[in-house]
């Protein structure tokens, strides 16, 4: 086939007089006309040996990670991952197959393998999977962004991850680590009903911690950074101010150190957007998902208490309820262009929850007709070159109050409750019914105002229950991105990031725990 | 991708000889595995994946870089190693840097067998059919997922050291659902051998349980006595041992093993004397890998010894400046077992519940090791001895920590496997154990 040459990955000469870098980043960028020419190879193979319907991703993953430990760096890598995975569906049954070497040859052997996985296993199919059209498109998808992350210095970026450490020791940190971690990822997708569509975006994860002691009573805190990973270039990094909140930090884990504890008790709460949208992921977004209703994770990630008899009717939560899912929100971790089937995400953005009741799943190709329904909705995701693409959740975010609403007015309705902002443990059932999470930082709330801080603190609820018991929420002045660069679901398990919008909200009544313990004498 | 141990070192060798760096470590892992994934009793996703990374460490003094890449051809790996130089020269001094190792001695590994090796995706079918017939037969849904692998890793230094470990590994989990959806079994468990493994008696064992599972009631929180399978035990012993068996954390005032006053509590009697629990690579029933943190041979360890705090995990730099011996962390786990059989268990059970195994399994609170998560897929109430209807799910709030000081018998050690463990192979008991914290009541089937 034509093009093999540059459908290869190895420099060769070709980058001779290149210093090492630049050779490298120029031997890894494959030209489109090598990755048309490879999927060629694989769609002609993938016919000739049968298949109704075939994809190739080809992927590239460009990394960095930086860790800080105190004053010193414990951590400075970077990476390239690079390969691909054809899928074919063959006599109704799907097959895959991948490989890190990009050549013709092993495309084509590659194609073969994903037939013959997929004849091999034809006796247990007991159902031909069906895809409904898509659209084809030919077309390229860059996020935007103003800073890439891989052209700022590496001094710079570790000058920074230091600085944020100082600042948590200078305010009185025991201990303090910060990092950076940042990823470049690159897809071209080809199916055999044409399309040909090139992609790159970008995440940038900042992570921190600090933590306090107590040696006299062997007591600790740790307070978390706020700061979400977010789809952006380095200009979200610059925009944080991670030194201030570090120094903060630490005055807040000292604080925690002799905050009162928690009186186990139920009570009204109000959940920081910084908390909430976690809340958001694992009572809204995990339940609507449609292949865990149709019974396609029960042996892992779970089923849903949400069937598909109850889309249009279901009472989820308050009329103040709507969730909204998108993979086209600006710094979105699961916004891009077309999802890893090649459906065009832009203008498929859909409501899960309007006005309280239920009235989308989310979905990939292939599940839409199994609910009377035609098409997908774009929510399609494999986390590598090597994986399987399956249904992931979109940005799926709690929207705002269409009226102005704060903090302060939420608070002021409250006779006696907690305030709790940031992210602590999490656990969900498999079906999504029983939650408890916990947070970074607690408080009390006392008619109407904010009073001391609490420690120790859980809240335990059923969803249904917890989102009918809303009954204010922030207004738009009050939104928050929040995320999560790493939910997993899927056998082999894969990760994928997500992006949760949300305002901070009042719930009445929510049943709350005290986690503390004594364990050893 | 495979590469075997002459190819590995040859590849090894030749990024060390391309390195300008002061010292410099290389570490190469891939794999070839084959999966069947089903749900509803027929198959969905199936695959072949396979992968190889090579990551190159250079150091300069006290600095450090590393990059890791997929590109295996000369040119590539030349790139490699000199932009993990430039990134070496870029990092600041690292005062807890410590050389690469020189030569080690190695166990030959035991976890490796041809018959998987040479497993065919026509086999894995073969393998689930009669799981999938079986269900259907009794009018239930199967879902599951078996998986063939092998995989190697080498580790190689510019001081002397070459490591290989070459393994394979079996990994089926099942789940059988009452179409009515108010029973679920679950079976799941781990090999290196295929040739050993009965993919189809693990499937009836979860088709047994979801139909005696059906139609649970529901039972007030609180604390029970419990008899733990062993799926359960391994997640909750493989998340205090290999997450939070941290010497310098305990040391530096930050983990369960803190003592007041400061300090660790090593070599105090922290759980019940009939808790033991250690690692052994070359364990004949769960054998782990022969090289584990900076290529430190995996030795025989103990963790806990009849209830004595015996190790912490424990780096090289920690236990330099604390004069410690540096304790590699584990490659497997294994739980010693006791006698006591399943109708002993029952029979010591006035009242409780028998717990199939968790799910979502979360930190509460590092201080105490508290942990959360929720039992799954069969849980059944015993009263006088005998198991007497199914009940509903509960979230669970119990720490590894408490648990093993309240554990009453062990029955016989099994290779196990845990979905929310640490990922190890590990062998572990059922446990009968007091005061487990059931904190309310999941809906969930």
């Amino acid at each position: 086939m034509g093009g093999c040459a540059c459908a290869t990955l190895a420099p060769g000469t070709l980058f001779l007089g290149m210093n090492p870098v630049e050779a490298q980043e120029a031997a890894e960028q494959l030209d489109l006309a090598g990755k048309l020419a490879l999927a060629d190879v694989a769609m002609n193979v993938a016919k000739s040996l049968g298949a109704s319907y075939a994809d190739l991703r080809l992927c590239r993953y460009q990394s960095e990670y930086f860790e800080a430990r105190e004053h010193r760096l414990q951590e400075s890598s970077a990476g390239l991952n690079a390969g691909f995975s054809v899928r074919v569906l063959l006599d109704g049954t799907w097959g895959y197959a991948s490989s890190p070497l990009v050549t013709a040859d092993e495309v084509k052997r590659v194609t073969a393998r994903a037939a013959e996985v997929a004849k091999a296993s034809q006796p247990l199919q007991l159902r031909k999977f069906v895809l409904e059209d898509v659209p084809v498109y030919q077309d390229r998808w860059d996020m935007p962004m103003k800073a890439d992350p891989f052209k700022v210095p590496v001094d710079e970026k570790i000058s920074k991850l230091l600085a944020i450490n100082d600042a948590a020791l200078k305010a009185g940190a025991n201990y303090a680590t910060a990092a950076f971690a940042f990823v470049r990822e690159e897809k071209f997708f080809a199916s055999s009903r044409g399309s040909r569509i090139e992609q790159t975006r970008v995440r940038v994860m900042p992570d921190t911690q600090v933590t306090v002691i107590d040696k006299t009573t062997g007591h600790f805190a740790s307070r978390d950074g706020l700061a979400a990973p977010r789809g952006s270039g380095y200009e979200y990094i610059l925009s944080y101010d991670f030194s201030g909140e570090a120094a903060k930090a630490a005055e807040q884990a000292r604080e925690k150190l002799k905050a009162k504890p928690v009186e186990p008790d139920d009570y009204d709460l109000v959940l920081d957007p910084t908390n909430l949208w976690l809340t958001v992921h694992e009572s809204v977004g995990h339940p609507t998902e449609l292949d865990r209703a149709l019974g396609w994770e029960a042996n892992f990630a779970g089923t849903t208490f949400v069937t598909p008899d109850q889309l249009g009717k279901l009472k989820y939560g308050s009329s103040l309820m709507n969730i909204v899912a998108d993979r086209s929100q600006e710094g979105g971790l699961a916004t891009v262009g077309y999802d890893d089937d090649g459906v065009r995400t832009a203008g498929a953005e859909f409501p899960i929850i309007k006005d309280g009741i239920f009235v989308n799943y989310q979905m990939a190709i292939g599940q839409a007709q199994l609910i009377g329904q035609t098409k997908s909705n774009g929510c399609a995701f494999a986390d590598s070159w090597s994986a399987f693409p399956i249904q992931r959740m979109p940005n799926v975010s709690l929207a705002p109050n269409p009226q102005s609403c704060s903090l302060e007015d939420l608070f002021a309705e409250v006779k006696r409750g907690i305030y709790i902002i940031g992210n602590g443990s999490w656990s969900i059932d498999q079906q999504r019914h029983n939650f408890q999470f916990g947070g970074q930082l607690f408080y009390e709330i006392r008619n109407g105002k904010l009073g001391g801080m609490l420690r120790d603190v859980a809240y335990q609820g059923n969803t249904i229950g917890f989102w009918n018991s809303m009954d204010g929420i922030g207004g738009a002045e009050t939104y928050f991105l929040g995320g999560a660069p790493n939910c997993g679901k899927g056998q082999p398990e894969q990760t994928a990031p997500v992006s949760h919008g949300a305002v901070p909200a009042r719930f009445r009544q929510v049943t709350v725990l005290n986690t503390a313990r004594k364990v050893l004498a | 991708m495979i590469l075997n141990e002459s190819d590995a070192q040859a590849l090894a060798n030749k990024v060390l000889a391309l390195s300008k760096a002061d010292s410099c470590t290389v570490t190469i892992g891939g794999y070839e595995s084959r999966h069947i994934r089903y749900a509803q009793n027929m198959a969905t996703t199936n695959g072949a994946p396979g992968g190889i990374e090579v990551r190159v460490e250079s150091h300069f003094g006290k600095r450090s870089g590393a990059t890791s890449g997929t590109d295996f051809g000369d040119d590539a790996l030349a790139v490699l190693v000199a932009a993990s130089e430039k990134t070496a020269r870029l990092a600041p001094e690292n005062p807890e840097f410590m050389p690469p190792l020189g030569p080690q001695k190695y166990a030959a590994g035991t976890g490796f067998s041809p018959v998987t090796e040479s497993a065919t995706s026509a086999m894995l079918a073969s393998a689930i059919g009669p799981v999938l017939r079986e269900a259907q037969a009794k009018n239930l849904q199967a879902s599951g997922f078996l998986r063939t692998d092998v995989s190697f890793s080498a580790f190689a230094t510019s001081n002397g050291l070459f490591a290989y470990d070459r393994q394979t590994g079996v990994l089926h989990t099942v789940t059988a659902r009452t179409p009515d959806g108010t029973g679920a079994g679950w079976a799941g468990t781990t090999h290196y051998d295929f040739g050993k493994f009965d993919a189809a008696a693990m499937g009836s064992v979860a088709i047994d349980k979801a139909i005696r599972s059906q139609k649970p009631s529901r039972l007030s929180p609180g604390k029970y006595r419990v008899i733990l399978e062993p799926s359960a035990v391994s997640d909750l012993i493989g998340i205090l041992v290999a997450w939070e068996f941290d010497q310098r954390a305990a040391d530096e005032g930050r983990n369960f093993a803190t003592k007041e006053g400061g300090g660790s509590r090593l070599g105090e009697t922290a759980f019940g004397k009939n808790v033991t629990i250690y690692s052994d690579p070359n364990d004949p029933v769960t054998p782990g890998g022969v090289y584990s943190d900076d290529g430190l041979p995996a030795q025989k360890t103990m963790w806990i010894e009849n209830g004595v705090l015996k190790n912490l995990q424990c780096s090289r730099y920690w236990a330099q400046k604390s004069k410690l011996q540096p304790v590699p962390g584990p490659t497997m786990l294994t739980m010693v077992g006791g006698t006591a059989s399943a109708a002993d268990m029952l029979k010591q059970t006035k009242r409780g519940l028998l717990i199939t195994r968790f799910w979502y399994i979360r930190e509460v609170d590092p201080q105490t090791v508290l942990l959360t998560g929720l039992t799954r897929d069969g849980v059944f109430l015993i009263e006088d001895g005998e198991i007497v209807r199914p009940v509903c799910n509960f979230r669970f709030n119990e720490s590894p920590v408490a648990m093993l000081n309240k554990v009453v018998a062990l029955g016989p050690s099994v290779r196990t496997y845990g979905e929310e463990g640490p990922g190890l192979p590990v062998a572990a008991p059922p446990l009968l154990v007091d005061e487990f914290t059931l904190s309310s009541v999941s809906d969930a089937v």
